[in-house]
């Protein structure tokens, strides 16, 4: 039976609607509207600046499955998120159980481990180039070394994954940080009555209780990194060797949107990688319920 | 308590992005989009002084050239554009055959132009059926630039008039063997430094990257494919390593004393001139290729490449006659001439490389005007996709650059593809 609301709820309903209405409208106009926009030029052979588009059915895709190209930049995409992913879970988790800790100075290493996250990417990725150059780098000159960090095909992609890991480091650690402080002590106490401390504990209690939280960053980061664009983009040269061993899918996008004006691929790139993506959060979701532990 | 401050932050944040929204530029300002910071200050001089005449504010935006065209690209379709731009042999062709640009007949006619005191190629780039698209704005060659410095150190003879690309890739050579301890290289030339670099050494060769009806590649023709190798194999040993180059500039190394010369476009002058050890650099013609072999330089054996911007209106600004009263005060005899004297670029109008050359005192930039009597100019390669064709060369070179013996096998590529390019077009 539908019950009525009340005057006091629908009031209530409408104010909730009110509240929300400016995010509605901001989703609609700039993420929805856009999104079929897109939708609809993967099925067009777009004119310059996209304007004149002629309907051309699944011509886009077809070239799409067919296109060595995007394979190799997928896989480089698929390869980021493989080398960062482990690493922005472990390295974080790690950094977070120690300095959840009592130490000396602890607030001055969560800052200076957080410090990453309040540069903007774009300086950091330009720092990083340079300190990455073979011939008039810091680090060659530190390790007094001839390595082509980010012009060798075999290292490139590596030297990217640092620097993505490395400005990632810090919003994880404080979101793990935040997840540890929700765990009731009481449990590593009565742990440590059965003798289970140290390592045992962090794998018995830790890692369970934070499972939620491990979830969340492993998914956001996995989105994120089939997303990558920018750090590539300003820390190798197109003209560098390793180029196509680093350039990722969402680069191959933006070369055909906004370099070569074929928006009409550039969508059915963007529309396959959102397909992409999509499955994997949905493979994702449904392991959910095997490892992660809500209280 | 936590939430409501936060509430209030949003709230707060609210407020301040709406009022940005809410800010409107005043309706006597001209939004005018370039891509060139060494030019702005000696824009912005010309500009204010017809702001003041007219009761004008002239706001500059200075883009790098990638991002230059992603917002133009993007303000056309998304609508926020600028109501003066730059225009380039790259992207003309495609901007003025889509409706993009004002049609400039009527005012060039009102105000009696005459449009043949200005380069030809520049005018014929900016005019597509008998319309006018855009003003001639200013016009380029190439010429080397050299640092006495290095030369001196290592014992090298400077370059000269009477020097084949030849002698260049020779005197390179020697610089980069004995410079090798100190990390210095005899000259710099990657994938990208197609217009002041390898194009000049095509033409001089005879070949061509387009053919004249730019209906076709010219890179797999006979003599495009001699010079190619040339590069490959007597410029490229000379360079830092594909590694280096693609790490570092060659501005940026040619400024920090790390090589000895390279190639550049006289809108670079001022770059050069601005530098710490100016006092080191020199200009000097483009060399030739002797290909008659008589030991002499005739007038088609010397090719630089040249181009020229042009000023365009956006065909949907509501301030069409101040946009244009602007451009025309920058592509007038005045406007021009005063470009020369500021140093910012060579006049688009004929007759007018002597103050250019006199901006300078103490660094003679003479080669670069020289060239166009005792040289042949040849417009910089274009169609209507050259920035598509032009991008895919440069990924596609890579290649050669890093295996130089396969330069014919890639040149091949790069004709298949850019001929596929054109016939879309």
């Amino acid at each position: 039976m539908k019950r009525k609301m009340t005057s006091r709820q629908k009031s209530q309903a409408f104010w909730g609607i009110i509240f929300i209405l400016p995010t509605i409208l901001g989703l609609l106009v700039l993420n929805y509207y856009p999104i079929v926009q897109i939708v609809y030029q993967s099925f067009c052979k777009t004119g310059d600046f996209g304007l004149g588009n002629i309907f051309i059915g699944f011509e886009n895709y077809a070239r799409l499955i067919s296109d060595k190209e995007m394979y190799r930049c997928l896989w480089n995409s698929a390869r980021y998120a493989l080398f960062s992913i482990p690493l922005v879970i472990l390295i974080p988790l790690i950094l977070a159980v120690l300095l959840n800790q009592k130490i000396k100075f602890r607030g001055g290493y969560r800052t200076i481990f957080f410090l990453p996250m309040v540069c903007a990417p774009a300086a950091v990725a330009m720092v990083w180039k340079w300190m990455y150059n073979p011939d008039y780098g810091l680090l060659n000159h530190m390790l007094h070394s001839k390595i082509s960090w980010v012009t060798d095909p075999k290292l490139a992609m590596i030297s990217v994954v640092i620097v993505g890991v490395w400005s990632a480091l810090g919003s994880n650690m404080i979101l793990f940080l935040g997840g540890l402080q929700d765990i009731p002590k009481d449990y590593y106490e009565a742990a440590e009555m059965d003798g289970c401390t140290g390592v045992k504990a962090f794998w018995n209690i830790t890692v369970p209780l934070l499972s939620p939280m491990i979830f969340f960053v492993l998914q956001t980061n996995l989105i994120g990194a089939l997303q990558l664009f920018d750090l590539p983009f300003m820390i190798m040269d197109q003209s560098s060797r390793a180029w196509p061993s680093v350039k990722t899918i969402t680069y191959l996008f933006y070369e055909y949107a906004f370099e070569k004006s074929d928006r009409g691929y550039g969508a059915a790139i963007v529309i396959f990688t959102m397909f992409v993506i999509g499955i994997l959060t949905i493979l994702l979701q449904k392991s959910e319920k095997k490892w992660v532990h809500y209280e | 308590m936590k939430k409501k401050v936060l509430a209030c932050l949003l709230a707060a944040a609210m407020v301040v992005s709406a009022a940005g929204c809410g800010k409107k530029e005043a309706d006597n300002t001209i939004r005018v989009a370039i891509w060139d910071n060494n030019q702005l200050a000696g824009l912005e001089d010309i500009a204010n002084e017809w702001g003041k005449e007219n009761g004008y504010q002239v706001e500059f935006d200075v883009l790098g050239w990638d991002s230059y065209w992603t917002m133009l690209e993007a303000g056309v379709s998304g609508g926020e554009m600028p109501d003066v731009f730059w225009m380039h042999s790259n992207n003309a062709l495609k901007y003025e055959s889509s409706g993009i640009l004002l049609p400039l007949n009527d005012y060039i006619d009102e105000a009696g132009l005459d449009m043949s005191n200005y380069f030809d190629g520049i005018t014929e780039l900016y005019t597509l059926d008998g319309v006018h698209y855009g003003m001639p704005k200013d016009h380029d060659t190439i010429a080397v630039v050299y640092n006495k410095a290095i030369f001196d150190k290592y014992d090298v003879d400077y370059p000269n008039d009477s020097w084949t690309w030849e002698d260049f890739a020779d005197a390179a050579q020697e610089i980069t063997d004995k410079g090798k301890a100190d990390g210095v290289f005899g000259t710099y030339c990657n994938v990208g430094n197609n217009q002041d670099t390898w194009y000049n050494i095509v033409y001089s060769y005879g070949g061509e990257i387009i053919n004249d009806e730019k209906t076709a590649s010219g890179y797999d023709n006979e003599k495009t494919i001699e010079a190619m190798k040339f590069v490959a194999d007597k410029i490229l040993p000379a360079c830092p390593t594909l590694d280096a180059m693609a790490s570092t500039g060659g501005d940026t190394m040619f400024l920090s004393g790390l090589v000895g010369m390279i190639c550049q476009g006289s809108w670079c002058v001022n770059n050069f001139y601005n530098a710490d050890n100016s006092s080191d650099y020199a200009w000097a013609k483009l060399p030739y290729t002797d290909r008659n072999g008589n030991g002499k330089c005739e007038k088609e054996e010397r090719c630089s490449i040249y181009n020229g911007l042009g000023w365009s209106i956006y065909s949907k600004t509501d301030k069409k006659d101040a946009a244009w009263s602007l451009i025309s005060a920058f592509s007038s005899k005045e406007g021009q001439e005063k470009q020369s004297e500021l140093g910012v670029t060579m006049a688009a109008y004929k007759g007018m490389s002597e103050p250019f050359v006199k901006a300078y005192s103490g660094m003679d930039i003479s080669p670069f005007v020289d060239i166009e009597d005792e040289g042949t100019l040849v417009f910089r390669p274009y169609s209507k996709s050259t920035g598509t064709w032009e991008s895919d060369v440069s990924d596609t070179l890579v290649e050669a650059w890093n295996n130089p013996d396969k330069m014919e096998e890639v040149l091949k590529k790069c004709a298949a593809d850019m001929n596929a390019t054109i016939s879309e077009e």
